[in-house]
């Protein structure tokens, strides 16, 4: 028998030797790697369609290099859509990922816990509704003729001309990113409040004793706690900039205010699925998803340079 | 008579008004998050033309549930909805137990490859093909226009089943060794010992893919086109758009032209908007202890 170490023969006996006693646990996972390989796995290598020729009615055609690339950054509408995608994405980044620090710092001053599950409770509200039931609430609050707000307006001085801010071009990406961050703030505020509870007392009552104000408390003691968290979170939400919001666009946009607000999901979605013209759709949607892995890798090794603890990979 | 001890801590009058300034602004922010509802719900029992003026709503000006007759009494709603209720409750069931079983595996330090899978299945988190190739694979594995289209695309969330994943690590390993040694087997110590166990993780993960599915129509909208598979969302949608709105206005029984007439667009629109919402409103109360526990259990252990 060849049992010497590391032997080939020795190393695939001892392999097969481990799944047949794992075979329940394998067994197990066939199911989830399954679903992985079919709607994960294969679509990647779908990608190739971005360097081809595609017709509806031949299928996959002659590899034309990077002429699909060239074709789709001449086009204006995918301009457009790259820059409001970069735009809007920055924009929600910058305004909504302080939001729910400041909001969790908040709540934790609250002393009644009455209130405090209160304000929690209607904090994740938002989250739990589907972006065209908030475009509904929207409309009922912007609307021109009967909405909430215009009605004040009015009310208060009769004469005023209100526009439509949903139909607007120059206010549309306000609505974008205000309601964006009304909507997501709550889901980032609980993971901070839950983090914020780890923490031990017995920091904040030393540094009291120290001499150390509110401020002076939060500053090092709370903030300094989160740091991880905030990290994790940022590098998971930069590697998503360039999802600016499929769900919230498509539901929002109508022909006024396409032209700011349209990005590249959007566009993937109109050339690919509504006009069937799958190159340029799948060029546009690799050229996305490239960038966006980039962005976390790069991310994460900045993450990392700093505090080699941090970091997801 | 013992003396009370004075509990008061002197506040200075800067944190005194820092305190205000806070409870102020979690009371505006939780206004914006609780009013919009009220308001849609109000205006919906609204008289129309009493309503059509707008501002604020505390009170429906003059109770008319005309708006509701003329919805329920469509069909599309009621098939909308029971998409809706189905997708998530298969959906749900389906893609818990899918991600509990992939999970269990991964959680064992002793498999071969554990290492590799597990990167493989992370690295989906951070790259996708893109919709077109999703939809042509969806297509060739003859999904389109099934009920499936819309719960299999989306199966397991990489994210969620991690969080199972690192949940059932963190149960101490001497528990599958002692039941080992009682002779049970893999399967048997997954259900019958380590799920019972992880139920918190497995009812954030439940919430997580319940609320996904329930306000998800994507799928739908990319893989269906046929009215009876329609999704909540979707039909939201269309009497937002207006269209359907005067179709359904128009709809409304010949009998009652004159009543039809009197219901505005925008109210059939309130109508609409409430009747999808307060049901969330409803469950929300129950749920939303569970989704807060979850996003907790989330972002310790994930």
């Amino acid at each position: 028998m060849n049992t010497i170490v590391g032997s080939r023969k020795g190393k695939i006996r001892k392999l097969l030797r481990d799944i047949r006693t794992d075979r329940a646990l394998y067994a197990l996972l066939i199911p989830g790697i399954v679903y992985f390989i079919l709607f994960h796995y294969i679509p990647m290598f779908g990608v190739t369609y971005a360097f081809r020729e595609y017709s509806v009615v031949k299928g996959p055609g002659e590899w034309v290099g990077l002429e699909v690339f060239q074709k789709l950054f001449s086009r204006i509408s995918f301009q457009r859509a790259f820059e409001n995608n970069v735009i809007i994405s920055l924009l929600k980044l910058v305004c909504g990922f302080p939001v729910p620090i400041i909001l969790s710092l908040m709540i934790n001053e609250i002393r009644r816990s009455v209130p405090k599950k209160l304000i929690q409770t209607a904090v994740i509200l938002p989250n739990f509704i589907s972006w065209f039931i908030i475009s509904g609430l929207l409309f009922a609050m912007f609307n021109v003729t009967s909405g909430a707000i215009p009605g004040i307006i009015r009310w208060l001085q009769p004469d005023a001309v209100v526009t439509n801010v949903l139909t607007d071009k120059n206010s549309i990406r306000a609505v974008v990113i205000i309601s964006y961050v009304w909507q997501a703030a709550g889901m980032g505020t609980i993971v901070y409040l839950a983090a914020i509870t780890g923490i031990d007392q017995q920091l904040y009552e030393a540094a009291m004793i120290d001499g150390a104000g509110k401020w002076k408390q939060m500053w090092h003691i709370t903030l300094a706690s989160l740091r991880s968290t905030i990290i994790i979170l940022f590098i998971f939400r930069v590697g998503s900039v360039m999802d600016a919001g499929f769900d919230q666009i498509f539901a929002l946009s109508n022909p006024l205010v396409v032209s700011k607000i349209d990005i590249i999901d959007t566009y993937v979605y109109k050339t690919g699925i509504e006009q069937a013209r799958f190159s340029e759709a799948t060029a546009a949607g690799l050229f996305k998803s490239t960038i966006g892995l980039t962005l976390v890798l790069l991310t994460n090794s900045i993450a990392k340079r700093i505090d080699s603890d941090s970091g997801i990979i | 008579m013992r003396q009370k001890k004075n509990k008061k801590i002197r506040r200075s009058k800067g944190e005194r008004i820092g305190y205000f300034l806070i409870c102020l602004t979690l009371g505006l922010f939780a206004f914006t998050t609780v009013y919009p509802v009220w308001h849609v719900i109000m205006y919906s029992l609204s008289d129309s033309k009493r309503a059509m003026s707008g501002g604020f709503f505390f009170w429906p000006r003059g109770l008319d549930l005309k708006g509701y007759e003329l919805i329920f009494k469509t069909s599309q709603i009621w098939v909308a909805y029971k998409n809706s209720i189905l997708v998530t409750l298969l959906g749900t069931v389906f893609s818990v137990t899918l991600s509990a079983i992939t999970a269990y595996p991964l959680s064992r330090k002793r498999l071969r490859g554990r290492g590799f899978i597990s990167l493989a299945i992370f690295f989906t988190m951070l790259f996708s093909g893109g919709m077109i190739p999703l939809y042509l694979q969806v297509y060739r594995l003859g999904l389109i226009n099934t009920f499936w289209s819309m719960i299999l695309p989306t199966a397991m969330s990489a994210y969620n089943m991690f969080i199972l994943r690192n949940y059932m690590q963190s149960i101490p390993e001497s528990l599958e060794e002692s039941a080992r040694i009682d002779g049970a087997n893999d399967v048997i110590i997954l259900f019958r010992i380590y799920l019972p166990l992880c139920t918190p993780a497995l009812a954030a993960v439940a919430m997580f893919y319940g609320v996904g599915y329930w306000n998800n129509y994507m799928n739908c909208l990319l893989y269906t086109n046929t009215n009876e598979l329609q999704v909540l969302p979707l039909y939201l949608r269309g009497v937002l758009g207006g269209a359907a709105a005067n179709a359904l206005s128009a709809s409304g029984d010949t009998s009652s032209l004159g009543e039809a007439a009197a219901l505005t667009e925008e109210t059939l629109k309130m109508t609409v908007v409430a009747v999808s919402v307060v049901p969330i409103i409803i469950a929300y109360p129950y749920l939303q202890r569970y989704y807060t526990k979850g996003i907790t259990i989330g972002a310790v252990k994930g």
